[in-house]
């Protein structure tokens, strides 16, 4: 369970890049963040992972086992210890996914565990074989198995993207962040990712943020959607294309089209 | 574009340039007492003097092995010494891994080092250790940092940040960040401008052996101080010899790291 309580965000010019955000999401869910460009989904989710300070807010989330972890409490942000020890159960998918170009496949999944494991252990790059061995599983879920050494600036769009799913795997976290994971893909590839996140969300929740209302009313649970930094829409993800011109087209300015667009959902 | 645009218009801008260029040379020359005269005889004394170096002391060949050898090996022992501690000093003078204030003090000193020239530091350890390969040594090490370190602090500076983001969101410490994201991101550039720095060395060690780091480079000075030219042009060719190897092995290495 995620709890994102009164996220605000403003710059020292003034303007606002996250105004008030309050979502939960819960055990088994697919949550689609939607939005135009600039709305705001990329710094929800770093203010998660607590990769950016914010103004106000705070941020809790927690396993079966209940333990409470938070990136940013209600004083501000946390750090050391505490920050390592939250971000190493959120599984972050980045955007253009991020993986360390010139190490081998298998090794960039291995960074997954670094949060988990003494850091000298790291340093010497003594990971046991059953880390090894479970991270080969991850890549072997993910279906890049064959590709464990290759160097990953080598590959293509789609299978650095599942490297990224499979390092998120091999981290086991207590929920996934995947910001814009499909964006780059061609329809076929994205329609695998998608196939590929769907069963994950069922054993621990994943928030992403996606540019493709077809697949995500296909494929995820519910829509939250953005607009310059405020949320507009939390609802069922079958959305209708008035609403979805609404999410698009900048008419949400106007609180009463939030209200119209939030009763729509309840109807 | 027409033709009349394309004409002395253009360039008039640069003609204060032009008349200040000619001047500071024309002047640069009379105070530093140029003279076509001198030249001339420069030039014939030279000349003379050529033929003395003809032909090369073939039989100094095998003396010469030993101390082309002392060069290679203070060489091959203070680039990587040199390459060691520029990782310290590139991560230190990199803008996304060390605080302003680390970073402001190791760019200075990699400033101050690059500004430096080797037989400057040279003179400074011959005075600390005496003279010898030691020094040497040491010099050509310290002069290697300032370079490695620069390009090294420049290349961490490049790395997308959103992939050290990555690495630091699952949890990782910024020394993990650095050994498993930033490392193997800059090493294999690292490893070939040691290589590079290597050939420069080889050619630095030459001058410094002149002045007192031994090898080859005293070989020659010692020769040519007693008039034996043609001693001195083997001396000259072991050390072309020794610069055309290095050369062949790094463009090797090279194209095996990169
Ligand atoms: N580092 C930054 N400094 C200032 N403004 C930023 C920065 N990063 C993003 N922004 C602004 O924050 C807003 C939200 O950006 P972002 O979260 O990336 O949008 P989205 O992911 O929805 O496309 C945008 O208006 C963007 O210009
Ligand atoms: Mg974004």
């Amino acid at each position: 369970m995620l709890e994102v309580k009164g996220l605000s965000k403003r710059l020292p010019t003034g303007k606002t890049i996250l105004n008030d955000i309050s979502f939960r999401v819960d055990k088994g869910e697919f949550v689609a963040l939607l939005g135009a460009s600039g709305a705001g989904k990329s710094m929800t989710m770093r203010a998660i992972a607590g990769l950016t300070s914010v103004t106000a807010g705070e941020v809790v989330f927690s396993g079966e086992s209940g333990k409470c972890y938070t990136t940013i409490t209600a004083s501000g942000k946390t750090s050391g210890k505490d920050l390592r020890r939250a971000r190493r159960n959120i599984g972050v998918i980045f955007q253009g996914s991020n993986l360390v170009k010139r190490l081998p496949v298998l090794d960039n999944v291995m960074i997954g565990r670094l949060g988990r494991i003494h850091p000298l252990r790291s340093w010497l790059y003594g990971f046991t074989d059953q880390e090894a061995s479970e991270a080969m599983a991850a890549l072997e879920r993910v279906g890049m198995a064959g590709f464990a050494s290759r160097r990953t600036g080598s590959l293509s769009g789609g299978e650095v993207q599942r490297v990224a799913i499979a390092r998120a795997i091999f981290q086991r976290p207590l929920l996934y962040l995947a910001d814009e994971p499909v964006s780059s893909l061609d329809p076929k590839n994205a329609e695998a990712i998608m196939q590929l996140m769907q069963p994950l969300a069922r054993e621990h929740p994943i928030l992403g943020a996606f540019h493709q209302p077809g697949m995500v009313m296909h494929y995820c649970t519910r829509v939250i959607a953005l607009h310059k930094g405020s949320i507009i829409y939390n609802g069922a993800p079958n959305l209708s294309a008035k609403q979805l011109d609404e999410i698009y087209c900048g008419q949400a300015d106007r609180p009463e089209a939030t209200q119209e667009l939030t009763a729509a959902a309840e109807s | 574009m027409t033709w009349s645009e394309f004409s002395f218009e253009r360039y008039r801008r640069y003609l204060p340039a032009a008349a200040i260029f000619i001047v500071a040379v024309a002047a640069s020359a009379y105070l530093s007492e140029v003279s076509l005269t001198d030249l001339r005889r420069g030039i014939l004394k030279g000349l003379s003097l050529l033929t003395l170096f003809f032909p090369p002391d073939w039989s100094a060949c095998k003396d010469m092995l030993q101390p082309a050898l002392v060069t290679l090996v203070i060489c091959l022992v203070a680039t990587p010494i040199g390459a060691a501690f520029s990782i310290v000093f590139g991560l230190a003078a990199a803008r996304n891994i060390a605080p302003e204030w680390l970073r402001l003090t190791a760019r200075t000193v990699i400033a101050v080092e690059r500004g430096l020239p080797e037989i400057v530091i040279l003179l400074v350890l011959v005075a600390a250790f005496g003279l010898g390969p030691f020094a040497g040594v040491m010099a050509l090490a310290i002069g290697s940092i300032g370079m490695l370190g620069k390009l090294l602090a420049d290349a961490i500076e490049e790395i997308d940040p959103r992939v050290l983001d990555a690495v630091a969101a699952v949890g990782a410490t910024p020394w993990q960040v650095i050994r498993h994201a930033v490392l193997p991101e800059v090493l294999p550039a690292l490893v070939a401008n040691s290589i590079f720095r290597f050939e420069v060395n080889v050619r630095a060690s030459v001058l410094l052996g002149a002045v007192g780091a031994g090898g080859i480079g005293y070989e020659l000075d010692a020769a040519i101080n007693q008039l034996e030219y043609s001693r001195a042009t083997m001396a000259v060719l072991m050390i072309l010899l020794l610069v055309f190897l290095s050369e062949r092995a790094s463009d090797w290495v090279r194209s095996k790291v990169l």
